[in-house]
C-alpha cells in the first residue's frame, strides 16, 4: 500500500568537489549513503582521520556536562522549552567562537577545583583524627622525643586496656588517657628508649595504633610549617579550620568563574553540533570509492526526492555524473513509509513492530481506524479524552516538538478525540454518565458491550485475512489466496450466521469454504497427505476463535475505567460529609483519583490496543523485517538545525 | 442470610487481597530491577516507571471487582440486600477468576517487567517492546476480570 519507491543513486564526481557534494547531501538529508563495494569495483578507499575532531567533541561534551549545573532547571521549564534553534547557514559562524580557550578555561577550573576538594577532604580527615586529642593541653614541641624518652600518642581498643595497664606496671611506660569514646581510648604514652624495642613490640601485639604529629609528617605540609613549638592540639585544629575556610572561599570563587563560563554553554552547544556534523561528513567520505581523480558514491533515495536531489547537485553538474536505477532483486533497499497526514501518527505503531519486508505492504492505514476505535473503547471516559487531547494540543502549540515526539503527541491527540466520542457514547464524563447521549451502558448491559467488542474483533480478524489474500494475489500465489484465505473469508461469517440463524444456506457456504481449505491448504502432492494436511489446517478455526475472544478485553478495560471513576466520585461524596474540610478533601480526591485513573486507563488502553494489532491482526498478513531509511543528514545533540 | 452475606464479602475481600498480593510482588520485582538500573543511569526514571507500574493492574482489577461486589450487596448505597447462602457462595466463586488469575499473573508479569527493565537498560529505544511482552501476561488477568464481571452481573439477588 504505502511504501515509498526507493531508487539507487550513483554519483561519480571529480575528487575536488567530493566534500562539497557530501556537504550538500548532508544539508538535504535525502540520501542514505551506502558503503562502496571497493573490491568488486576495484576502487580505493580513502583513509580518514577524525581523531582530533573526536577528541574536541569529547572535550566539548565533557565541558557541557560539567557546566550543566548552571542550567536553569525546573519542571515546567524543562517541559516547555525545546532545544535551541540554529539556522543552518550560521554553522560557519558558530565556529568563529573561540571555544578552545573556553574549554581550556573550564578544564583548568575543573582541575583546580578537584585539587581543592581533595585537599579539603584531607584536612577534614586530619581534623577528625585530631579531635580526640583536643583536650591535650601540651604544646606540640613537648611531644617530641628527648634523649632518653619516646613520646607517642595513639588509640587503643577499649578491650585492650588491661594489657596496657599491665605493661605500665611491668615496663618503664607511663600513659595518660586523653579521651575515650565507645570503641577506643586515646592515649598519651611516654616510655624510656632503653626498653623501646620491647615496648614497641608489645604495643604492636595490643594493636595500638600510633599517630605521628611531627615525624613522619602526617599533617598537611603547609600546615606544619605554620605550627609552632608552643601550639597545642587545639591551636593546630584552629589553624586547619582557618585553612579550610580559605580553601572553601577559593572554591566559591572558582564556582563564580565557572558560572560565568556557564554563559558560554549555548555557544559550546552550537560548536559541538557543528563539529559533530563535520565528523559525520568526514566519516561518510570513507564510504566513498576513489580513483586518482574521481570519487564514487552510492546510496538510496526516495523516488519522489530524485528531482530535488538533481537540482541540489546542479551547481556541480560540470564535474559530476548522476545515475539512478531501481533496486535489483538481490538488493535490500531501506523502507520508507508514506501515508496521508491523518495516518502518519499511526506509523509509530508499525515502526514499533518493525518495518515491512520488501514486497510486503505498509499496515499503518489498515490498523489506524481499529487502533483509534479500540483505545477509545478501552478508556471510554470522555473527560479523560478531552484532557489528553487538550494537553497534547497545548504541548504541540507551545513546545513545538519535532520528529518522533511530534508524531506521538499527534497520536495522543487523536486518541483523546476518539476517547471523547466513545466515552460519551458508552462511558461518561468523569464518572457521570450522560444518559441521553449514550447508546449502551456497559454497567447495565455488559453482554451487549461484549458482543460489540467481539464483533469488532471479528471484523478486524476477517479484514486481516482479506489483506493476506490480497497479499497472496499480489505475489502470484493464486490457489492459496483464493481457496485457502478465500475459504476462511467465506467460512468465518457463514459459520457465525449458521450458528446464529441456522439457515441451511449458511451451512452450505461454510462447507464450501471448508472444502477450499481442505483441498488447497497443504502443498503436498500426495493426495492423502494433502487431504489430511488440509483437514488439519481446518483446526486453525480454534486460533480464529481465540483471536476473536481476545477482543473481549475491550469490555474489561472499558468497564474498569468506568467503575474506578465511579469509585472516585463515591469517595468524594463520602468525603463531602466530613465537616469543615470535607469540600477540600473531596476536591483532592476528585483531582488525584481521576488523574490516577486517567494514567492507568490510557496506559492500559494503549498497550492492549497495540497488542491486538500486533498479535491478533498482524499475525494474519504482515511480516516485518525491512531496514529503516537512515539518510545522511545533519545530526544534532544539543541544538536543532532549522 | 448472614452466612450468605459473609461469604459474598469474603469473595470481595479475596479479590482485593490476592490481586493485591500478585501486584505487590510483581511491582516489587520490577521496582528492584529498575532501582539497580537507575543506580547506573538515573535519567531512565521515566521510562522505567512505566514498566514498574505495569504489574500494578491486577491489584486494581481486584479492587474493582470488590467494589462491584459491594455495589451488589448494597454496601455502597443505603439499603443492604439480603443474600441467601447459595447466592453468597455464588458471589464468592465469581470472585475466584480475578483473584487467582490476578495473583499468579501479577507475579509473572513482574518477572517479565523486571527483565524488560534490564533490556531497556541496554536498548533504551525499545521501551515499548517489553511493555507489550508484559501485556501478553496481563491478558489473563483481564480475562479473569472479565469473567468475574460477567458472573457478578449474572447473579440475581
Amino acid at each position: 500500500m504505502s511504501i515509498a519507491q526507493v531508487q539507487k543513486v550513483q554519483v561519480v564526481a571529480h575528487s575536488g568537489v567530493k566534500m562539497e557534494i557530501l556537504s550538500a547531501l548532508q544539508e538535504e538529508g535525502l540520501v542514505q549513503v551506502e558503503k562502496t563495494d571497493f573490491e568488486e569495483l576495484g576502487l580505493n578507499s580513502s583513509s580518514v582521520d577524525v581523531y582530533q575532531l573526536e577528541h574536541n567533541l569529547y572535550r566539548l561534551s565533557h565541558a557541557l556536562d560539567y557546566l550543566s549545573r548552571w542550567e536553569e532547571t525546573g519542571f515546567a521549564k524543562k517541559l516547555f522549552t525545546s532545544k535551541t534553534r540554529m539556522e543552518r547557514e550560521k554553522r560557519k559562524e558558530a565556529l568563529g567562537f573561540d571555544y578552545l580557550s573556553v574549554l581550556n578555561e573550564v578544564e583548568k577550573i575543573e582541575a583546580k577545583k578537584n585539587e581543592l576538594l581533595s585537599e579539603l577532604r584531607f584536612l577534614k580527615k586530619e581534623m577528625e583524627f585530631l579531635d580526640p586529642f583536643k583536650s591535650l593541653e601540651l604544646p606540640l614541641g613537648l611531644l617530641k622525643p628527648t634523649e632518653t624518652t619516646q613520646v607517642l600518642i595513639g588509640s587503643l581498643l577499649v578491650s585492650r586496656k588491661e594489657g596496657l595497664q599491665k605493661m605500665s606496671e611491668e615496663e618503664g611506660l607511663w600513659y595518660e588517657v586523653v579521651s575515650r569514646d565507645k570503641r577506643k581510648y586515646y592515649l598519651l604514652l611516654v616510655y624510656h628508649k632503653k626498653c623501646g624495642e620491647r615496648v614497641e613490640q608489645m604495643l604492636r601485639e595490643l594493636h595500638f595504633s600510633p599517630f605521628y604529629f611531627t615525624e613522619p609528617v602526617q599533617i598537611a605540609e603547609p600546615l606544619l610549617s605554620k605550627t609552632e613549638e608552643q601550639d597545642r592540639v587545639k591551636d593546630v585544629m584552629r589553624k586547619i579550620d582557618e585553612e579550610m575556610q580559605i580553601k572553601r572561599e577559593k572554591l566559591e570563587d572558582l564556582d563564580n568563574e565557572e558560572k560565568k563560563l556557564g554563559e558560554h554553554r549555548e555557544h559550546l552547544m552550537r560548536v559541538h553540533d557543528v563539529l559533530l556534523n563535520e565528523k559525520e561528513r568526514i566519516f561518510c567520505s570513507s564510504l566513498l570509492g576513489e580513483t586518482e581523480r574521481a570519487a564514487y558514491l552510492e546510496g538510496w533515495v526516495c523516488s519522489s526526492d530524485v528531482k530535488k536531489l538533481k537540482s541540489k547537485l546542479q551547481p556541480y553538474s560540470e564535474v559530476t555524473e548522476l545515475y539512478f536505477r531501481d533496486p535489483l532483486p538481490e538488493e535490500d533497499p531501506p523502507v520508507v513509509l508514506e501515508n496521508p497526514k491523518p495516518g502518519k501518527p499511526f506509523e509509530l505503531i508499525t515502526k514499533l513492530y518493525g518495518l515491512p519486508q520488501r514486497g510486503s505492504f505498509d499496515p499503518t492505514l489498515p490498523l489506524a481506524p481499529f487502533f483509534f476505535l479500540f483505545v477509545g473503547l478501552c478508556v471510554s471516559e470522555a473527560g479523560y479524552g478531552l484532557l489528553v487531547a487538550l494537553l497534547s494540543f497545548l504541548f504541540i502549540k507551545f513546545a513545538k516538538p519535532r520528529g518522533g515526539l511530534l508524531q506521538f503527541l499527534k497520536l495522543l491527540a487523536l486518541l483523546g478525540i476518539s476517547t471523547v466520542i466513545l466515552g460519551t457514547l458508552v462511558g461518561g464524563w468523569f464518572g457521570f454518565p450522560v444518559r441521553p447521549l449514550m447508546i449502551l451502558d456497559p454497567l447495565q448491559d455488559p453482554l451487549s458491550f461484549l458482543y460489540l467488542a467481539l464483533a469488532l474483533g471479528f471484523i478486524q480478524v476477517w479484514f486481516g485475512t482479506l489483506l493476506s489474500m490480497v497479499n497472496g494475489l499480489k505475489n502470484k500465489r493464486y490457489l492459496q489466496a483464493i481457496f485457502v484465505q478465500g475459504g476462511w473469508l467465506l467460512l468465518l461469517p457463514s459459520l457465525v450466521l449458521y450458528l446464529a440463524k441456522k439457515g441451511s444456506i449458511w451451512g452450505i457456504l461454510t462447507l464450501a469454504g471448508a472444502a477450499g481449505i481442505i483441498f488447497f491448504a497443504s502443498p503436498s502432492r500426495n493426495p492423502f497427505a494433502r487431504f489430511f494436511g488440509g483437514l488439519y489446517s481446518l483446526y486453525d478455526i480454534s486460533r480464529y476463535l481465540a483471536d476473536v475472544l481476545s477482543y473481549s478485553r475491550l469490555l474489561a478495560l472499558g468497564l474498569a475505567t468506568t467503575v474506578i471513576a465511579m469509585v472516585v466520585n463515591n469517595l468524594c461524596q463520602t468525603a463531602l460529609g466530613i465537616p469543615w474540610i470535607g469540600w477540600l478533601l473531596a476536591a483532592l480526591i476528585f483531582v488525584g483519583g481521576h488523574l490516577f485513573n486517567l494514567g492507568i486507563s490510557f496506559l492500559g488502553g494503549f498497550v492492549h490496543s497495540m497488542r491486538l494489532q500486533f498479535v491478533e491482526f498482524f499475525s494474519k498478513f504482515f511480516k516485518a523485517g525491512g531496514s529503516p531509511f537512515k539518510p545522511f543528514e545533519l545530526k544534532s545533540k544539543f541544538v536543532e538545525f532549522i | 442470610m448472614a452466612l450468605g452475606f459473609t461469604l459474598a464479602v469474603f469473595g470481595g475481600a479475596l479479590a482485593v487481597v490476592l490481586g493485591g498480593i500478585g501486584s505487590a510482588i510483581g511491582v516489587g520485582l520490577a521496582g528492584q530491577a529498575s532501582s539497580g538500573v537507575m543506580s547506573e543511569d538515573p535519567g531512565k526514571f521515566g521510562s522505567l516507571l512505566l514498566l514498574v507500574a505495569l504489574p500494578g493492574t491486577q491489584g486494581i482489577y481486584g479492587f474493582l471487582s470488590a467494589f462491584l461486589v459491594m455495589l451488589k450487596l448494597g454496601l455502597v448505597g443505603e439499603v443492604l440486600k439480603s443474600v441467601s447462602v447459595y447466592q453468597g457462595w455464588q458471589i464468592l466463586i465469581a470472585c475466584f477468576p480475578v483473584a487467582f488469575a490476578g495473583l499468579v499473573s501479577g507475579i509473572h508479569q513482574g518477572k517479565v517487567c523486571a527483565s524488560g527493565v534490564y533490556m531497556v537498560a541496554k536498548q533504551p529505544k525499545d521501551l515499548m517492546k517489553p511493555v507489550i511482552m508484559a501485556a501478553l501476561v496481563e491478558t489473563y488477568a483481564v480475562l479473569g476480570l472479565l469473567i468475574t464481571i460477567l458472573l457478578l452481573n449474572g447473579i440475581q439477588l
